[in-house]
């Protein structure tokens, strides 16, 4: 018979211990730091990074990732950007009673693999266990603990005119994979999510001295919600071109089925990036090295400063502006 | 014993040659006195003979000159001051601003004959023109009208025009544009990539060649560029579609005269007198069965109509005299989805790959402004867009409307300003998508506004969230008052009648932002400036894909026929489809889902979904198309035609529901019917269920009255207008249409600006 996650798995009895021990403690490997209630870390001196979130994908496997990959890369991510080593990560786990136990180690194991290929060690974990109903399946929160690298190295008011924007790789992938693996669209494609960690080839171009002036990762809203933030928080015009926009064939087909936009989509393993011109050929070529980079291309320029507006260009010629990703697309052809 | 009066004359007087007339008429009056242009209009100072200065009234209004309007006369008595002639003085720049802005005019007549006549010193002069003709909104800076305000400042006038100019006897006294070739404005022919060609009358020429042999010339003309070509000449049709990327949208033409134009079209008195009026609009106009003998189809494909205009200025003319083309395409050269290109850098930059040679001059164009286009109804001219020759003109009103400005809809956009009882319609100014446009759009309100002398305190915005007139408003920074699409269309078409109070709305629409969120567009509604109930409106179907639904009708239509037929609709809408299988899975599924596909009742998609079941067109390459190639498929009809069944509900909120039309119509094409008398029937059901549903509500509600107004986009399918207005008025319902503004968006915002004038007159 298949086990399954009980109540009993959370109430902190002889049931929660094995499930730690066995699932948890055996995936993260470090023991030592479970002992105490809380982990001791040793850092250097200098500025700390701190981030958080949580994750609450349906469905929790599909092609290219699950839900534990995606709590990794999520909160790692997040960190890189910023310009931080991720070095620790606090993992915890909200389950549903009921729940399969091979699928939750599944998914455990995967957490741990993406951790320690990053380079990132779970130093302390929770798990709660709420009614059937009470969650669907599993909801993860990471938080994630970084060291800033050189501070300043990263500066988004040196932002200006004549700076490009450079996105790691195609649009929309993670977005699109998620939505036919729900099965529920009869979309056909086999397209694997890009869900990844980042901060190794992110390093990779700060430690080469590349000029960047400001990342961020396109995850919910797209690139150009993205970019809108990006715009308005630091009063630039950015200018990016339709044609230059790097999109799956599976990910255009679904889209012009959907009447989605591929900038709006989802992507978890994609970083923009806003470099000096005299660097971006640098970047490109520090990017290309790595799987996750290998499509990255420049798609626009900082063309202004003063107002936080981001414009696309159309093949036509045309400029449309872009605004945050709205709740419903509503038609606006009369 | 001498009287003394000041008269103030108050309409379109200015720009117009009406000083020189009052100049004239108070000589043979043997009136003394003055008269100026001022802020209020014209101000006239008569001493005399009481009955000589009644004689001078009354001819003031009977004789007024050829483009001029008199809205209002106010005379006030005067004291004498022994004035021993009459003198046209200098503007007077102080005063109220309630002046107009003089509009563009065709050639008249009289300027024709001297630029034909080679021994007037005018000959072939492209620029010729006088107090009764020529181009004004498009080259005025600033107001008061007079030539140091206008583009044709930098022109020095010589000696010959200067005499003419200053001599009150003159037809050409105070003609602000005067020019002769020695003086002002002349022809350049471009290449492609902006290098001189010829001058003068070479470059007339070399243009004119170009054309013959079949080339493209974008061509400046009064309020922008043209693409021009001749319309005659297949190839040169297809590769200016080609290159201008607009495969089947009809392109309007040009043609040598009336005479000409009745070689492709039949034409009526009211139609010959609008081609030929000093507004020279764009005439809709019913193809003849010889049009393909003489024109391609490709100009217009699968339509009954065609657009066509006449020459107006005087470059037109002589295109046509010297060319061995009848007839060219006169399209706007504008980058789809952009304004009119008016400036010769901008023009050279778009125009690069798409025209053979430019043909421009140096009087520079200050203010874009598209050709007009109407259409005569079985009574009156119909505006499908209203802009050259029309704009400025302002519509009064009863309603105190000073400060308030109505920024439109988001395509096909006009916005309208208040000032005092006037309301001012800006030109044409399409689809505010592009960030060019809305900077165009910004630019013509800030002009407007300054020549108006209105600081817009209100500013009246459709409730669509995405809008770009929200963005707008934003930036202006006044109190926002949001008023309903279909609302303001409602209340568009009664300021349009002049219509007070309330009365029954029929709003036969595209897409509108409804107050439930959901996309309306087939409304009977109540109500007038102060509010409004609904009281029907079509069932919803979900669109997915939002705008993509709109592009592509058959998606809409597969989603209509799902969702109200289900089993049954998917079977029908895979027999009709039967290329989309897998995206009619994926269909299906967002049906379900509801997933990007937002609810929608509007009379427009209806039409789509139509056309596309019909297969007439399953995919949209220009606005409208789906719907319009619908009607237009209607072949002659008569008799008694039985309307395909439909269900309207009992409740308060009447629901039309046509899921069983839409079940026969399938059965109706699967079985091989002709489609134009599918669409016919489907025509006549829209129009059956429509009347049966306002006299339900009348039945209902008989204090609601009995005036209908009639309005929306789906107005400007003939049919169906046709239809609606015989049937409501064949049960007794007094209709009211639109005349002054078009029924579509273009008209949308004198809608807003009543309503937000109502709201603020209750404050
Ligand atoms: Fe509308
Ligand atoms: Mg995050
Ligand atoms: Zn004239
Ligand atoms: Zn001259």
């Amino acid at each position: 018979m298949e086990r399954k996650v009980t109540l009993a798995h959370g109430d902190g009895g002889e049931l929660a211990h094995k499930l730690i021990q066995q699932i948890f403690v055996s995936a993260f490997g470090n023991g030592n730091d479970a002992r105490f209630d809380s982990a001791f870390l040793s850092l250097n001196s200098g500025e700390i990074a701190v981030t958080t979130d949580s994750f609450v994908v349906r469905p929790l496997f599909f092609p290219g990732g699950d839900i534990g990959k995606i709590a990794v890369s999520g909160t790692i991510n997040d960190l890189a950007v910023a310009g931080a080593i991720p070095l620790y990560m606090t993992v915890g786990f909200i389950i549903e009673e009921g729940f399969p136990f091979a699928d939750l180690r599944k998914i455990v194991r995967s957490l741990a693999e993406e951790a320690e290929k990053a380079g990132v060690r779970v130093v302390a974990g929770d798990t709660k266990v709420v009614e059937k109903g009470g969650a669907d399946g599993v909801y993860i929160n990471t938080t994630g603990v970084g060291l800033q690298r050189v501070s300043g190295a990263i500066d988004p008011s040196r932002i200006e005119a004549g700076d490009d924007i450079i996105i790691s790789g195609t649009l929309g992938d993670h977005g699109i994979a998620i939505l036919a693996a729900r099965g529920e669209l009869g979309l056909m494609t086999d397209l694997q999510s890009d869900c990844a960690p980042l901060n190794k080839m992110i390093h990779s171009v700060i430690e080469k001295g590349c000029d960047v002036k400001m990342m961020r990762d396109p995850t919910r809203g797209g690139v150009a919600t993205t970019l809108v933030e990006i715009a308005e928080d630091f009063s630039s015009v950015l200018e990016i071109e339709e044609q230059s926009l790097p999109i799956r064939n599976e990910v255009r087909g679904a889209c012009d089925i959907l009447g989605f936009d591929p900038l709006y989509l989802a992507n978890e393993g994609k970083v923009i990036m806003i470099v000096s011109h005299s660097d971006s050929e640098k970047v490109l070529d520090t990017l290309h090295r790595f799987p996750e980079g290998e499509n990255a291309v420049v798609i626009g320029h900082v063309t202004g400063k003063g107002i936080g507006h981001l414009l696309l260009e159309t093949p036509l010629g045309s400029k449309r502006r872009l605004h945050r990703l709205s709740g419903m697309m509503l038609p606006r052809i009369c | 014993m001498p009287e003394a009066v000041k008269v103030t004359v108050r309409g379109r007087v200015q720009g117009v040659g009406f000083r020189p007339f009052v100049y004239r008429i108070s000589h043979e009056e043997g009136l003394a006195g003055t008269v100026q242009n001022n802020m209020d209009g014209v101000r006239i100072v008569w001493e005399g003979n009481g009955d000589a200065i009644e004689q001078a009234l009354k001819r003031l209004r009977a004789e007024k000159p050829r483009l001029s309007r008199i809205d209002e006369v106010a005379i006030n008595p005067a004291g004498l001051s022994g004035l021993s002639d009459f003198q046209i003085i200098d503007s007077d720049r102080s005063g109220k601003s309630e002046l107009v802005i003089p509009v563009d005019s065709a050639v008249c007549d009289d300027c024709l004959r001297e630029m034909r006549d080679p021994k007037n010193f005018r000959y072939r002069y492209p620029f010729i023109n006088c107090t009764q003709c020529g181009p004004r909104y498009t080259i005025i800076e600033e107001l008061p009208y007079d030539r140091v305000y206008t583009s044709m400042k930098g022109f020095r006038m010589c000696g010959k025009c200067a005499e003419e100019y200053n001599n009150p006897l003159n037809r050409r006294h105070h003609a602000q544009p005067i020019a002769c070739d020695a003086c002002g404005p002349h022809l350049t022919l471009l290449s492609p990539d902006g290098e001189t060609l010829g001058e003068h009358e070479d470059a007339l020429k070399g243009a004119v060649r170009t054309l013959e042999k079949g080339g493209i010339v974008a061509i400046k003309g009064i309020g922008g560029f043209h693409l021009a070509c001749d319309a005659a000449n297949p190839d040169a049709v297809a590769r200016l579609r080609q290159r201008k990327g607009r495969p089947d949208k009809p392109l309007a033409i040009m043609a040598a005269s009336v005479e000409v134009t009745q070689r492709v079209a039949s034409l009526s008195d009211e139609e010959a007198d609008v081609l030929q009026s000093p507004e020279a609009p764009i005439v809709l106009l019913e193809k003849k069965d010889s049009f393909s003998d003489v024109l391609p189809e490709a100009l217009a494909p699968g339509v009954r109509t065609i657009g066509v205009m006449l020459p107006y200025a005087p470059l037109h003319h002589l295109l046509f005299d010297d060319g061995n083309y009848l007839f060219l395409v006169m399209t706007s050269a504008n980058p789809s989805g952009l304004p009119i290109l008016y400036q010769d850098e901008r023009a050279v930059h778009y125009l690069n790959r798409i025209a053979d040679q430019i043909l421009t001059h140096n009087r520079p164009i200050l203010h874009a402004i598209d050709d007009s286009v109407v259409r005569i109804g079985s009574h009156t001219p119909f505006f499908l867009r209203r802009s050259r020759g029309y704009v400025p003109d302002p519509i009064s009103t009863e309603r105190k409307v000073d400060g308030i400005a109505a920024l439109g809809s988001q395509m096909k956009n006009t916005f309208a300003l208040g000032r005092g009882s006037q309301i001012f319609v800006s030109p044409h100014l399409g689809d505010l998508a592009a960030v060019e446009s809305m900077a165009h759009y910004e630019e013509t309100l800030a002009h407007l506004t300054q020549w108006m002398g209105v600081d817009p305190r209100i500013i009246a915005i459709d409730r669509h969230p995405d809008y770009s007139t929200r963005e707008i408003a934003e930036r202006m920074d006044r109190q926002v008052i949001e008023v309903q699409h279909h609302h303001a269309h409602l209340v568009s078409c009664m300021e349009d009648n002049g219509l007070t109070g309330e009365c029954l709305g029929l709003i036969l629409d595209g897409t509108g932002y409804g107050e439930d969120g959901n996309v309306w567009g087939f409304e009977v509604l109540h109500g007038g400036a102060s509010g409004y109930q609904r009281l029907a409106h079509l069932r919803y179907t979900p669109l997915p894909g939002g705008d993509r639904a709109v592009t592509e009708p058959w998606r809409n239509a597969a989603a209509m026929l799902i969702s109200l037929l289900g089993e049954k609709g998917k079977g029908i809408a895979a027999q009709l489809f039967p290329n989309q299988g897998a995206a009619l899975r994926v269909i299906e599924r967002m049906v379900a889902m509801k997933l990007n596909a937002p609810l929608a009742g509007t009379c427009g998609r209806l039409f789509d979904a139509v056309s596309a079941m019909l297969g007439i067109c399953k995919v949209s390459t220009y606005d409208g198309e789906a719907a319009i190639l619908l009607s237009e498929c209607i072949g002659s009809h008569g008799g008694k035609i039985e309307p395909y069944p439909y269900l309207v509900t009992d409740e308060k909120l009447i629901e039309i529901d046509f899921s069983p039309m839409l079940e026969q119509i399938a059965d109706d094409r699967l079985n091989g019917l002709p489609v134009a008398q599918i669409s016919l029937r489907f025509h006549e059901t829209v129009a059956v269920a429509c009347v049966r549903v306002i006299r339900k509500i009348y039945s209902r509600h008989p204090e609601f009255g009995k005036r209908v107004a009639l309005s929306g986009g789906s107005l400007n399918n003939p049919y169906l207008a046709e239809r609606l207005n015989e049937w409501l008025s064949a049960s007794g319902f007094d209709v009211y249409t639109h005349h002054r503004i078009p029924c579509g968006d273009g008209g949308l915002c004198l809608g807003q600006l009543a309503v937000a004038a109502e709201m603020q007159s209750g404050k």
